[in-house]
C-alpha cells in the first residue's frame, strides 16, 4: 500500500483527479513560459473565457489588490497586476468555486488573509505587494486538496485536532506525515507557479526555512496569525499560534506599528465580509 | 445597545441585528439590508463621486425601495449604526471569551499578550463599548 505522502502526490499529479480548471489556465501555464508573449496577447486568452474573466475582474477589484472598482478589462489587470499575478488569480478563482459554500470559512480566512498582507506590504513599503496578497490568499490551498480528494482522511483530521486540541498542521503531521503548507508548495509547483508564491505557501508557518522571499513569507505569516486573532473566517482549528521571531525581525516590526495596522485591517474586513457575501448570494440573486 | 432581529431569514444565518442608538456607519450587502434602517451616505449610480444620486443621506428604507436599489444593481450600502453582525457571535461577552479562547495556546507569549489586548479593545470598540457602560 502507497504511503499517504506517495497518494497525495499521485492526487496532484494526476489532474484528472484534481478539482477541474478551465482549459484556458492549462493554456496560460505554457504560454507564461513564453517570454516572447505579450500582455495583449495574453489578455485575448483570458478574455475568451468571459466567465473567467468576469471572476477575475471581480477578484482584482476587491479589497486585496487596493484598486477598489477601477480595474475594467483583463487588459489592465495584467499591466497592473503582471501576468503571474492574474494566472495564479485564475487558477484560484476556480479553485475557490470548486470549494463551494461548505468551505465559506476557509475561503474567507484566505481573503482575510490576503487583505492583511496587502494592507501590511503598503504600511512597511515592501515591493510587490500584489504578488504578495496573491500568496496569501493561495497559502492554505494544500487545506483545499485535502479536504476536496481526502474527505475520509479531513474527517479524522477535524475528529483528532478536536479531542487533542491540535492545530490543523499538527494533526496533518500526525494523521498524514505531511501538511497543508508542503501540499500547497506540491500543488504550485504543478501549476508553474513563481517562486515568489511557492515559497510563501510552503513556508508560511516556518518562515526562517524561505530563503529566497523571505520577506513575502514573513508578511503571510504574521497576516495569517493576525486573521486567526482576530477570528475572521475559519481556517480548520481557532488556535492563534506565536508570530515567529524570525518574521517580527525580518519586516522590522513594532507594537505601535503592528497596532495601527491591525486597526487599519480590521476596517478592511468589513469589505471582505460584503465581497463574500456578495459571491455567496451571487447565485441567488440571478435565478 | 438595543437589539432586535429583523424579519429576514438570510441565507440560513441567524443574522442578529442591533440599533445603535448612536454610533458608527456599517457598509452593509443589499442582502442583509432591511426596512427601517437608515442611509448615512447617500447611493451613487457608479464608483465613480461624480456620478448621479440615487439616494440621499438619511433616508429610512423601505421594502420598495430595497426592491428597486437591488434591480438596479447596487450591490452595499452604507446605514447608519452597527445593525449587522454576521459572525453569529450574539454578545461582547461571548465575542471575548471567544477571543481568549483563540489565544490560549500562546497565553505565556508576551509579545502575543499584547496582541490580544489590541484585538481586545478592538471588539469592544466595534460593539460599542466606548466606556459607556
Amino acid at each position: 500500500m502507497e504511503d499517504k505522502r506517495t497518494e497525495i502526490r499521485r492526487i496532484i499529479r494526476d489532474t484528472k483527479t484534481l478539482p477541474s480548471l478551465p482549459g484556458v489556465i492549462a493554456k496560460l501555464s505554457s504560454m507564461s513560459q513564453d517570454n516572447r508573449i505579450s500582455a495583449q496577447e495574453i489578455a485575448r486568452v483570458v478574455s475568451s473565457d468571459q466567465v473567467l474573466s468576469a471572476k477575475i475582474l471581480r477578484l482584482v477589484n476587491s479589497a486585496f489588490y487596493g484598486f477598489s472598482g477601477r480595474v475594467s478589462t483583463v487588459s489592465n489587470a495584467l499591466i497592473l497586476l503582471g501576468v503571474n499575478v492574474v494566472r495564479s488569480l485564475a487558477v484560484s478563482s476556480s479553485i475557490f468555486e470548486i470549494m463551494g459554500k461548505n468551505v465559506v470559512g476557509l475561503w474567507e480566512h484566505s481573503m482575510g488573509v490576503a487583505v492583511a498582507a496587502n494592507v501590511m506590504s503598503k504600511r512597511l513599503k515592501l515591493p510587490e505587494p500584489e504578488e504578495t496578497s496573491t500568496a496569501a490568499l493561495l497559502h492554505d490551498i494544500g487545506k483545499v486538496i485535502i479536504k476536496i480528494k481526502l474527505q475520509e482522511d479531513y474527517g479524522r483530521l477535524t475528529a483528532h485536532l478536536a479531542e487533542k486540541g491540535l492545530m490543523m498542521r499538527e494533526a496533518e503531521r500526525e494523521l498524514l506525515d505531511t501538511d497543508h503548507a508542503e501540499i500547497g508548495e506540491w500543488l504550485a509547483q504543478t501549476w508553474l507557479l513563481t517562486e515568489k508564491l511557492i515559497e510563501p505557501i510552503a513556508w508560511h508557518h516556518n518562515v526562517e526555512k524561505s530563503i529566497v522571499h523571505q520577506t513575502k513569507t514573513a508578511v503571510v505569516h504574521v497576516s495569517d496569525v493576525l486573521i486567526k486573532a482576530s477570528g475572521f473566517g475559519f481556517s480548520g482549528d481557532d488556535i492563534v499560534p506565536r508570530i515567529q521571531p524570525v518574521a517580527w525581525n525580518r519586516l522590522s516590526l513594532t507594537e505601535p506599528l503592528l497596532e495601527s495596522i491591525i486597526e487599519e485591517i480590521e476596517d478592511k474586513l468589513v469589505e471582505v465580509k460584503n465581497f463574500s457575501l456578495e459571491i455567496q448570494l451571487g447565485d441567488e440573486y440571478k435565478t | 445597545m438595543r437589539c432586535r432581529p429583523y424579519e429576514r431569514a438570510v441565507f440560513g444565518t441567524n443574522a442578529i441585528v442591533c440599533i445603535v442608538t448612536k454610533g458608527p456607519m456599517q457598509n452593509i450587502p443589499i442582502a442583509l439590508v432591511a426596512p427601517g434602517m437608515v442611509l448615512a451616505k447617500e447611493i451613487k449610480s457608479s464608483e465613480d463621486p461624480a456620478s448621479m444620486t440615487i439616494c440621499g443621506k438619511g433616508v429610512k428604507l423601505t421594502e420598495s425601495l430595497i426592491g428597486r436599489l437591488r434591480q438596479m444593481g447596487i450591490q452595499s450600502v452604507t446605514v447608519e449604526g452597527h445593525p449587522v453582525t454576521m459572525e453569529g457571535e450574539t454578545s461582547l461577552d461571548e465575542m471575548l471569551a471567544a477571543l481568549d479562547k483563540r489565544f490560549s495556546h500562546v497565553a505565556t507569549d508576551p509579545l502575543m499578550m499584547k496582541i490580544k489586548a489590541m484585538y481586545r479593545k478592538h471588539i469592544q470598540l466595534s460593539m460599542g463599548e466606548s466606556g459607556g457602560r
